[in-house]
C-alpha cells in the first residue's frame, strides 16, 4: 500500500477540539518561523538596534537628563519598541502575502484561523522582545536607572505586545489594501508617540489630551511596563491594568471576528 | 455529523450565485463531483471559476446557493470546507523560505497527516515527479514549473475529499506535466475528487471524466468530453495560417463559424464540405493569402471557442478581479 493509499483511505475526518487548536498552532508557529527564517536574524539585530539607539538618541535631547525624564523615556522606548512591531511588523507581513499572492493559499490551509493569528503573535514576541530588553539594558548602562525589576513585568509586557499585535493583525486582514493598512498604522504610531504619555508624564500634556488619553490605551500600556520596570514612579497600576485588560480583550475579539469573516 | 465511510462523499454545488455589486461573478452554479473523479472546470479568463472554488474552500461566501460535501454544509461550517478540500490557487506560494521537502511534509502535516507517512508519502511525489533533484533546494531558487510541482505536492501529500487544483500544469515543462497529470488522475483512483479549474482545453480534454465550461459566470455546459463533442460530430476542423500581416480571408458560405487569434483562424465545416474546404484554402495559399492550412476532426476546443466565443489560449480574453 503507498502512502497515498493510506492517507485517502483514512480520508482526513473533520477535527475539532482543543487538541486540534494546539496542534495547529504548533504546525503555524513552525510554518511562520520557517516563513521568517532567513529574515529573523536580521529583523531582531535591526530591532536590537532601533532599541539601542533609540535609548541612546534620547539622551541628546538635554544638557544633563535628569533621573525622572531618563526613567521615562527609557522605560517609554522599550514600551515603543513593542507597540511598532506589533503595529507595523504584522501589516507589512500581511501586506506582503497579499502582493505575492501568496494570501488565498495561506487562508486556506486547515487550521482555526485564530491559531494563525495566534502563532503570529508568538513570532512577533520573539521579534519583539530582544529589542525590549536591548533598549532597557542601553539605557541603564547610558543613564545608571534605578530600575527595579519586578515580577509584574510578565503581565504588563503580554498585555502590551497582545493589544498591539492583534490591532495591526485586525488592520492588515480587514483593509484590503495593503498600502492603506500600512498608511494607517504610521499615522499611528506618529500620533502614539507625539500625542501619548509613552515617553513623558502626562502632566505633560494640555488636560484636555491627558484626559483623552485615560480612555486610550497607550497611556495604560507604558503606565503597567513602568510599574513592572520602577519603583514608586507611577500611580493608578489597578486602573491601567483594568483599562488595558479590556482593550486586550477587545482586540483579541476584535482580531477573531476580522480573520473569521467571509467577503 | 460523522465521518462514517458509508456516508455519500459527493460534491454538489446547488444554485450557488456570487454577486460583487452589479457583477453575477457566478450565477446560479449548479453541479456534482462523485468520489474519485477528475471534473475540469473550463473557461476563459474571468468566467467566474476561481471565484467558485474560493467559495468551496470557504475564502468567500455565496451571495446564495449551496455548497455540500457529504454531510458537511461548506457555506456553514468553514473550517469543515479547509480541513476537507485541498488547495492549489493559481498564484504563487508561499514556499521561498523553505527547502521543497520540508515544505512538502510541513504542509503534509498541517493537513492532519502524520508526521511518519507524510514524509513517506512526500517521498513518493518527489520521485514521481521527478523533482528528487531539488528536494533539499530553497524555494527561492527553484523554477516556476519546480515550484508549481512542489505546490502541487504540498496539497496533496495529504490530501482532503475534494482537491481543487487551479491551473496546476502553468510553467510545467511538457514531460513532467504527463506526470503531473497522472498523479492527478491517480488522486482520482485512490478515491478523492478533483475539481481541476483550467483553461487550456486540449489537455484536460485527455484527462478529465466530465467537465462543465462557464462563461461569464454560468455554467454553459456540462458532461463528459466526447458527450460534449457529440454535437460537433460530423464537422471538421480547416486551420489556416494567414500571412502575418493581412486581414482574415472572407469567408465563403459553407463555413459555420470562425474565430482568429494571431494569425490562426480557425473554421467550422460539415464533414461533407471537406472537399471544398480544401479547395479553398488551396487558393487563399495561391494568392498569398496564408501560409499553410490543416484540416482536422474537431476537439473540445471547438466546441468551447463555439461556446464561450473564445479560444483556450486567447489573450484577448478579458480579465476580471
Amino acid at each position: 500500500m503507498t502512502a497515498l493509499e493510506a492517507g485517502v483511505s483514512t480520508l482526513t475526518p473533520v477535527r475539532s477540539g482543543m487538541g486540534h487548536w494546539l496542534q495547529s498552532y504548533a504546525m503555524m508557529t513552525r510554518w511562520e518561523i520557517g516563513n521568517l527564517r532567513l529574515l529573523l536574524p536580521l529583523i531582531v539585530a535591526l530591532q536590537i538596534v532601533i532599541g539601542g539607539g533609540f535609548a541612546l538618541g534620547i539622551g541628546l535631547f538635554f544638557d544633563t537628563i535628569p533621573m525622572r525624564n531618563a526613567l521615562f523615556l527609557s522605560t517609554g522606548v522599550a514600551v515603543v519598541t513593542l507597540i511598532t512591531v506589533g503595529l507595523v511588523l504584522g501589516p507589512q507581513l500581511v501586506g506582503n502575502q497579499k502582493v505575492a499572492g501568496t494570501y488565498d493559499f495561506m487562508w486556506s490551509l486547515p487550521v482555526p484561523r485564530t491559531t494563525q493569528a495566534a502563532a503570529w503573535l508568538t513570532v512577533n514576541t520573539i521579534i519583539a522582545l530582544p529589542g525590549m530588553v536591548a533598549a532597557l539594558v542601553i539605557a541603564n548602562w547610558r543613564y545608571d536607572l534605578p530600575l527595579v525589576v519586578s515580577w509584574s513585568i510578565f503581565p504588563a509586557v503580554l498585555l502590551t505586545i497582545v493589544t498591539a499585535t492583534m490591532v495591526g493583525y485586525a488592520f492588515a486582514h480587514a483593509i484590503p489594501k495593503p498600502m492603506v493598512t500600512q498608511m494607517i498604522t504610521q499615522l499611528l504610531i506618529f500620533t502614539i508617540l507625539g500625542f501619548s504619555p509613552i515617553n513623558f508624564p502626562p502632566e505633560n500634556l494640555p488636560e484636555w489630551l491627558a484626559s483623552l488619553n485615560l480612555w486610550l490605551p497607550f497611556h495604560h500600556m507604558a503606565n503597567v511596563m513602568r510599574a513592572g520596570l520602577t519603583e514608586g514612579l507611577v500611580t493608578s497600576v489597578g486602573t491601567s491594568y483594568l483599562v488595558l485588560t479590556a482593550y486586550t480583550i477587545a482586540s483579541v475579539v476584535l482580531a477573531t471576528w476580522v480573520v473569521g469573516r467571509r467577503d | 455529523m460523522t465521518d462514517s465511510t458509508a456516508a455519500d462523499w459527493t460534491f454538489r454545488a446547488a444554485n450557488v450565485t456570487k454577486t460583487f455589486g452589479d457583477l453575477r461573478a457566478n450565477d446560479a452554479v449548479t453541479l456534482e463531483i462523485r468520489p474519485g473523479e477528475v471534473y475540469g472546470l473550463l473557461g476563459p479568463n474571468g468566467a467566474g471559476k476561481t471565484t467558485l472554488v474560493k467559495q468551496v474552500i470557504g475564502l468567500l461566501k455565496p451571495t446564495s446557493g449551496s455548497l455540500t460535501l457529504g454531510p458537511y454544509d461548506l457555506v456553514d461550517d468553514p473550517d469543515a470546507a479547509r480541513q476537507l478540500c485541498s488547495y492549489l490557487p493559481q498564484a504563487q506560494m508561499p514556499i521561498d523560505s523553505f527547502k521543497a521537502r520540508q515544505v512538502i511534509v510541513l504542509t503534509g502535516m498541517i493537513r492532519g497527516g502524520d508526521a511518519a507517512a507524510v514524509r513517506k508519502r512526500a517521498d513518493e511525489l518527489i520521485e514521481e515527479l521527478d523533482i528528487g533533484e531539488w528536494s533539499e533546494t530553497l524555494g527561492t531558487r527553484l523554477s516556476g514549473g519546480v515550484k508549481r510541482l512542489v505546490g502541487f505536492a504540498m496539497v496533496t501529500a495529504w490530501p482532503g475529499r475534494v482537491v481543487i487544483l487551479d491551473e496546476p500544469t502553468n510553467d510545467v515543462d511538457p514531460r513532467r506535466r504527463r506526470l503531473l497529470w497522472q498523479q492527478i488522475r491517480r488522486l482520482g483512483d485512490q478515491g478523492s475528487s478533483v475539481l481541476l479549474v483550467t483553461h487550456n482545453v486540449l489537455e484536460a480534454e485527455k484527462s478529465v471524466d466530465r467537465l462543465a465550461i462557464i462563461n461569464d459566470g454560468r455554467l454553459i455546459a456540462e458532461g463528459t468530453p466526447s458527450s460534449l463533442k457529440s454535437e460537433d460530430r460530423g464537422r471538421m476542423r480547416l486551420q489556416l495560417m494567414v500571412v502575418p500581416g493581412r486581414p482574415t480571408p472572407e469567408m465563403p458560405v459553407f463555413v459555420e463559424n470562425h474565430t482568429r487569434v494571431g494569425n490562426n483562424v480557425m473554421t467550422v465545416i460539415a464533414e461533407t464540405d471537406s472537399a471544398h474546404g480544401i479547395g479553398w484554402a488551396q487558393e487563399l495559399v495561391g494568392l498569398g493569402v496564408i501560409e499553410e492550412y490543416a484540416l482536422a476532426a474537431t476537439t473540445l476546443e471547438d466546441v468551447y471557442i463555439r461556446l464561450t466565443g473564445h479560444t483556450s489560449e486567447d489573450p484577448t480574453a478579458e480579465a476580471l478581479a
